[in-house]
């Protein structure tokens, strides 16, 4: 028994060291940020904002497994022996930054204008439906790209509402954190809102705005309608006759009914009140989305209190007056009136997000930075992209700040956040680590 | 009395005080604004012509005479003898929306012309230099059944809801004729030509849409006897909401005027039975271009015209019209207002309806067909469209008679509030003139 | 009785000499240009008078002989056989004059088949209004009978849309029309906004820039000197060929020669100024029409003695930013700084209204008197005619109108017009259609 069990134990051996050699090869084939195995970190004296308002001086941050451990004053937190340290000296940390509305990794364009008159008629042989995509979840089409992620990184962006951006009843969108370039592990809510915008079919019916309006009440009222036949019939079908079924209004019950929330897409004032109406007429958990005039009907976003997912794209949509008076009067509004956008719902106390829908990463940071010359603090600005998001998409117990037990989202930057020069130099994400740091740093 | 007493006294003395002041301190609430206009050539339409003052508070006329005074604080404005006129209205016009026509499909009653108002229209302004104060801005002329309108009050500079003017008639746009054939257009590749393609398909598709409505409003009523039995069956359900079929059941109640744009005889001839058959009622037919022609059918129908003067020879339906056609119906007894139809003939709607005088027509008369018949069609006669005490101060200031080819509009008001004033913008040239001379 | 040949013969002439004289005698019909009687004597007497060269006469009496007039004043002696028209409570004016428009070109604008005035092709120097110019067009009657007695008739598109025409608003035949055959040469400029021509109302190819145009044309007029050169060369030597017929330099020879004026369609206050540069470089004749932001450069325009031709003003202010009143304001500067201007009604379904594009230019701030002289005695000098036509003085044929009133005023109405001496028919598309169904009135 010795001598067999001696030989097993050396063949067992041998294929345990084999499978270990085979396992740590295959797990190096894997892209470094996707290790399985998410060592614990030891942030030490950096400058921790770990909320709006919220500043330790010189403080330690420990991450263990994707979640913050610890965080407080340097002196009071004790560093794990398995901690890998990182020396922060000099950095600041922030929660990481959450832009609650992107189109981040759609596989497809918005639709563009026909250029060529070949293409116009031919878009005319599209089917004569409209195309409509209510029950279209966002996430089945998006193709991550790292490149991308560490782009976003750079900008302090950690997490992202990735929405749809075609037709009218868009699609129902879904929260990602930036860790890496597998889809999967980024999803941290799926999905998270059905997403309207006041735009228009080509072709076939809405083809006009009051016509788009007219669809989507009637689309709701048919709901309403759908969803109160199939009870009925759910209960008790005897006598009744079965409700046809409809996936496009299937997808619609949940936000009807059960009030999962609904953005829309505001692409000037009047958007807004039309937005409000709807949402008032079928009882929604509406929000509102881009919103670049605001500034207009302040004390109609006032009275109704609905969460508010402010762009920073300062471009005068085509229909305002600033964008008919000439040249000169635009360019004056684009670079004094809209950008004071975020500051006015800040002097009248309204909370708000702020997001980079319509923008690219180098220019939301100019443009946050352009928001806060123009008067939004910069303490308004971080609780905008974190604190106020995080509690907007339903995860202020995860997100938004720096504390025990959240996810550990994280920027490290140097120099202080929307400040020109500063560069953020490190990422954590789920407790992932993305360095930055450029040479000579 | 005690100390305490006192002190109460004292303190309450002092709340009363802080009261009053902060009362005084707070204006009171306007509903409009406040002006006195003096030395003015008033042209009232309704109550003659006379040369005088005219006070307004709170956008009311309140006072019309020789030497008026105003409380002080009142803007006053000095007319030197120049025209006022009731504020223009403009009864057939597309603009401070987003948006004109629902085309794509036939009938489109659902859609509604005041979920699009678009107040930043410079449309809007460009009325204004015109004199133009309110306007019945309507769905395009795509659709045999095209839309609700809206009637708005060119307040630029206000939020939308503030346009709004809730006394008008509510309306809905009917087509016939060439537009809603669409025999203009080019038949694209690959589709088929939208219903109707002819004037008779045109009122067939009308019939149809009307009979469904007919019998939408049988559907629900059978459902509210049966939900208000004593023993209301376990399965029943209310019918579906239909928006497109509640605004044609609303129509066939009576809640909405029909306003059909029309141009040849037949088309108005044969409207009016529709109107019949299914007794609804139409506030005016919109160009009626052939109206002199079935001046009879018109007046026994009581249906009125809203249209142009001599913008003719445009489309073939067009072709038989003539310059003559609003003052000949206005003698024969029609109630016919004009209408610009254009964001550019708007700023000279007071040119087109002078032309009238030519065709027939007193001054007077013509001014009419701007102003209080227009407000009839609209139904805002009460309020608006001549300068009487008691209705709103919607005014235009001339520097000539109104009807005159030498005339100019100087300054527009509309409640009591100047939206308009060609003196103000002169000055703000002069003084960015004098800016750029100074650099 | 013997019947004589000398006899039949006889009867055979007097029954004809009858017969003529029955014709001659038979007044011919009113619209008939080709008056028998060129001495026929016409006096409208007891009529406020507005010459507008010259003092108004307050009540005064003009002569016509035959199709000229005669004599203005206020005491005439009318010679024996005088027709007499009574003048009473209405003013003469010289008849208006239209200095752009698509008179019998257009029909109805929406009906392609009845639409006349475009060519297709950027490079159109052959082709000529007259050419397609329909006098029973529903449109001249209308126009005549506002008191418009003659109008340039201009085709449009392309770079050089074809040769204009300018004709008297009555006449039997095309022919019978012409005033000026072959007026001047359009050449369209591009508009304010310039930029992308959209292809259904959506992003296409560039327009061409005014300096790229201006560039073309010098290209082509070079072409047409040396091709005419080449002509001469060869009919002086026959060892020399001629050469190949160039249609293009044919038909803008007599512009480079300076016979023939080019009207340019020129609007952005930069084109006009290039445009002046290119006109002054090729030493040729020209008119400028639209002109919106000639009012910019009024100075250069007035150096440089180039007429203007104002578009219609039942338009919007090419750029919101420059006011909204500043197409009407336009004349008005241009003439304060001593342009030649003209009104035109730029239509053929709204020409008669061409008085009133020059009571809105009064209306902000034009002098009265040169508006009426912007559609009458300023068009007939821009065009070369004001030999005959413009103003009421002897010698200048007999176009004349009788208003009841102000003639660029809304309400005027117009009892007479008189056309080269010939009392016109006033009657037209809507006075007929409107006495058809006033019959059916029940009494």
């Amino acid at each position: 028994m010795r001598a067999v069990s001696k030989k097993l134990k050396f063949k067992l051996g041998r294929l345990a060291l084999a499978l270990a050699l085979t396992a740590i090869f295959v797990a190096s084939l894997t892209p470094r940020a996707q290790a399985e195995v998410k060592p614990a970190y030891a942030l030490l004296n950096c400058r921790i904002v770990a909320a709006p308002g919220q500043t330790i001086e010189k403080g330690k941050i420990i991450v263990r497994d994707g979640l913050i451990e610890a965080v407080g004053p340097a002196e009071k937190i004790p560093v794990p022996p398995d901690a890998e340290v990182i020396e922060a000296s000099g950095l600041t940390a922030y929660p990481g930054l959450i832009s609650a509305h992107t189109n981040l990794f759609l596989d497809v364009k918005e639709q563009d204008q026909p250029q060529n008159p070949e293409d116009y008629f031919s878009s005319f042989l599209q089917p004569s439906e409209p195309q409509e995509y209510p029950d279209l979840l966002v996430l089945k089409g998006l193709k991550p790209k790292l490149t991308t992620v560490q782009a976003y990184h750079r900008a302090g962006i950690t997490t992202v509402v990735v929405a749809p951006n075609r037709g009218i009843f868009q699609g129902q969108s879904v929260v990602l954190n930036l860790n890496g370039e597998n889809l999967n592990p980024m999803v941290i809510k799926q999905p998270w809102a059905l997403h309207l915008n006041f735009t228009t079919e080509r072709g076939v019916y809405p083809s006009s705005l009051m016509g788009t309006v007219a669809f989507i009440r009637q689309k709701f009222y048919d709901t309403q309608h759908y969803a109160q036949h199939w009870k009925k019939y759910l209960a008790s079908p005897a006598g009744l006759k079965r409700p046809e079924y409809d996936p496009f209004l299937e997808a619609l019950v949940p936000f009807v009914v059960d009030k999962k929330p609904v953005v829309f897409q505001c692409n000037n004032q009047e958007d807004i009140k039309r937005a409000l109406k709807i949402i008032k007429e079928f009882q929604l958990n509406g929000i509102l989305t881009g919103a670049n005039e605001a500034w207009r009907v302040i004390e109609v976003i006032k009275q109704a209190r609905l969460p508010l997912l402010v762009s920073l794209d300062f471009r005068a949509p085509a229909t305002s007056l600033f964008a008919q008076q000439g040249e000169a009067a635009r360019k004056k509004a684009e670079s004094e009136l809209y950008p004071a956008n975020a500051a006015a719902l800040q002097k009248e106390n309204i909370s708000f997000a702020l997001t980079s829908f319509g923008l690219t990463d180098s220019s939301f940071l100019k443009n946050v930075q352009l928001a806060i010359k123009s008067g939004l603090s910069p303490e308004t600005a971080l609780r905008a992209l974190t604190v106020e998001p995080a509690r907007i998409l339903g995860l202020e117990k995860q997100l938004g700040t720096i504390e025990k037990g959240k996810i550990a989202n994280l920027i490290l930057t140097r120099g202080p956040l929307f400040e020109d020069k500063t560069k953020v130099v490190k990422v954590l994400v789920d407790g992932i680590l993305f360095n930055y740091e450029e040479k000579g740093q | 009395m005690n100390v305490r007493k006192i002190n109460l006294i004292k303190i309450n003395f002092l709340i009363l005080t802080l009261l009053v002041f902060l009362g005084s301190a707070v204006p009171l609430l306007q509903a409009g604004g406040n002006l006195l206009i003096k030395n003015a050539h008033l042209l009232t339409v309704t109550k003659g012509e006379l040369k005088g003052d005219v006070l307004i508070q709170n956008g009311l006329i309140k006072q019309i005479g020789e030497n008026l005074t105003a409380p002080a604080g009142t803007r006053v404005i000095e007319a030197n003898g120049r025209y006022l006129i009731p504020g223009i209205i403009d009864t057939h016009t597309h603009i401070a929306l987003s948006g004109t026509n629902e085309g794509t499909e036939a009938i489109t009653p659902e859609v509604n012309m005041a979920d699009v108002i678009n107040p930043d229209d410079t449309s809007i302004f460009t009325a204004l230099t015109g004199g133009v104060t309110m306007v019945h801005t309507m769905h395009g002329s795509a659709n045999p059944i095209g839309g609700v309108n809206v009637v708005l009050k060119l307040k630029w500079g206000k939020p939308s809801e503030e346009l709004i003017v809730k006394e008008a008639y509510p309306t809905l746009k009917f087509a016939l004729g060439e537009n809603v054939k669409q025999s203009n257009r080019i038949l694209l590749p690959g589709r088929p030509q939208r219903y109707p393609a002819t004037r008779m398909g045109a009122n067939a598709i009308i019939r149809r849409e009307l009979l469904r409505a007919k019998e939408y409003l049988a559907e629900w009523e059978r459902y509210e006897k049966l939900s208000r039995a004593k023993n209301p069956p376990a399965n029943l359900l209310p019918p579906r909401k239909d928006l497109r079929l509640e605004v044609l059941a609303d129509l066939l109640r009576g809640k909405l005027l029909a306003r059909c744009h029309a141009y040849v005889a037949t088309e108005m001839i044969e409207f009016l039975n529709l109107a019949k058959e299914f007794n609804f009622k139409i506030g005016a037919f919109e160009h009626a271009w052939e109206a002199y022609k079935i001046t009879d059918e018109l007046l026994a129908a009581g249906v009125g015209i809203s249209v142009f003067i001599d913008s003719w020879a445009y489309k073939m339906e067009a072709a038989e019209g003539i310059a003559y056609n609003a003052a000949y119906c206005t003698k024969r007894g029609l109630l016919v207002s004009i209408n610009s139809d254009s964001g550019e003939r708007i700023r000279r709607l007071f040119n087109e309806a002078g032309k009238a005088v030519k065709y027939g027509l007193t001054p007077d008369e013509a001014l009419k067909l701007i102003t209080i018949n227009a407000a009839k069609q609209l139904g805002v006669d009460k309020y608006v469209g001549s300068i009487e005490v008691g209705k709103q101060a919607d005014l235009a200031l001339f520097t000539e008679h109104p009807m005159s080819a030498y005339t100019r509009c100087d300054m527009t008001i509309i409640e009591g509030e100047v939206y308009f004033d060609r003196d103000e913008i002169i000055k703000e040239r002069e003084a960015a003139a004098a800016k750029k001379g100074g650099n | 009785m013997r019947n004589r040949p000398e006899t039949i013969l006889t009867y055979f002439l007097v029954l004809i000499l009858g017969f003529l004289g029955f014709l001659t005698l038979s007044s011919t019909s009113l619209a008939s240009p080709e008056d028998s009687s060129s001495e026929r004597l016409l006096a409208i007497t007891g009529v406020h008078i507005v010459p507008v060269t010259g003092n108004e006469i307050k009540s005064g009496t003009i002569l016509i002989k035959g199709n000229r007039i005669e004599a203005v004043g206020e005491k005439v002696s009318l010679p024996e056989g005088t027709t007499i028209i009574n003048g009473q409570g209405l003013t003469a004016y010289p008849g208006l004059i239209d200095s752009y428009s698509s008179l019998g070109l257009v029909e109805i604008s929406g009906v392609a088949a009845t639409v006349d005035n475009r060519e297709t092709g950027r490079i159109n120097p052959q082709v000529k209004a007259i050419e397609a110019l329909r006098y029973d067009s529903m449109h001249i009657p209308i126009a005549r009978a506002n008191g418009i007695v003659a109008a340039v008739v201009a085709p449009t598109g392309g770079l050089i849309s074809g040769q204009a025409t300018l004709v008297k608003l009555n006449g039997w035949t095309n022919r019978e029309m012409v005033i000026k055959e072959s007026l001047a040469l359009v050449v369209e400029l591009p508009g304010i906004r310039g930029g992308r021509r959209s292809f259904m109302g959506m992003g296409g190819q560039a327009a061409v820039s005014t300096e790229k145009a201006l560039a073309e044309l010098k290209e082509l007029f070079h072409r047409a000197r040396m091709y005419e050169k080449r002509k001469d060369y060869a009919s002086q030597n026959l060892l020399i060929s001629p050469p190949d017929l160039d249609e293009t330099s044919l038909f803008l020879l007599p512009v480079v020669k300076g016979e023939l004026p080019v009207i340019f369609s020129v609007h952005a206050d930069k084109d006009i100024l290039q445009t002046i540069k290119f006109v002054q470089e090729e030493k040729i004749k020209a008119i400028f029409y639209g002109v919106e932001q000639g009012y910019k450069v009024a100075g250069e325009i007035k150096k440089a003695g180039i007429p203007c031709i104002i578009g219609s003003l039942y338009d919007l202010p090419p750029l919101w930013e420059e006011g909204y009143d500043s197409l009407f304001l336009n004349p008005v500067i241009l003439n304060q700084a001593g342009v030649k201007i003209a009104f035109s009604s730029s239509s053929s379904s709204a020409a008669k209204d061409l008085p009133y594009h020059a009571a809105k230019a009064a209306a902000f701030g034009l002098d009265r008197k040169e508006a009426l002289k912007a559609v009458t005695i300023y068009p007939a000098e821009i065009f070369g005619v004001d030999k005959d036509m413009g103003s009421l003085e002897k010698g200048k044929l007999a176009n004349i109108v009788l208003a009841a009133g102000d003639i660029l005023e809304l309400g005027t109405t117009i009892e007479k017009v008189f056309i080269e001496g010939q009392e016109t028919d006033l009657s037209n598309r809507y006075t007929e259609l409107l006495e058809k169904f006033k019959k059916r009135e029940k009494k």
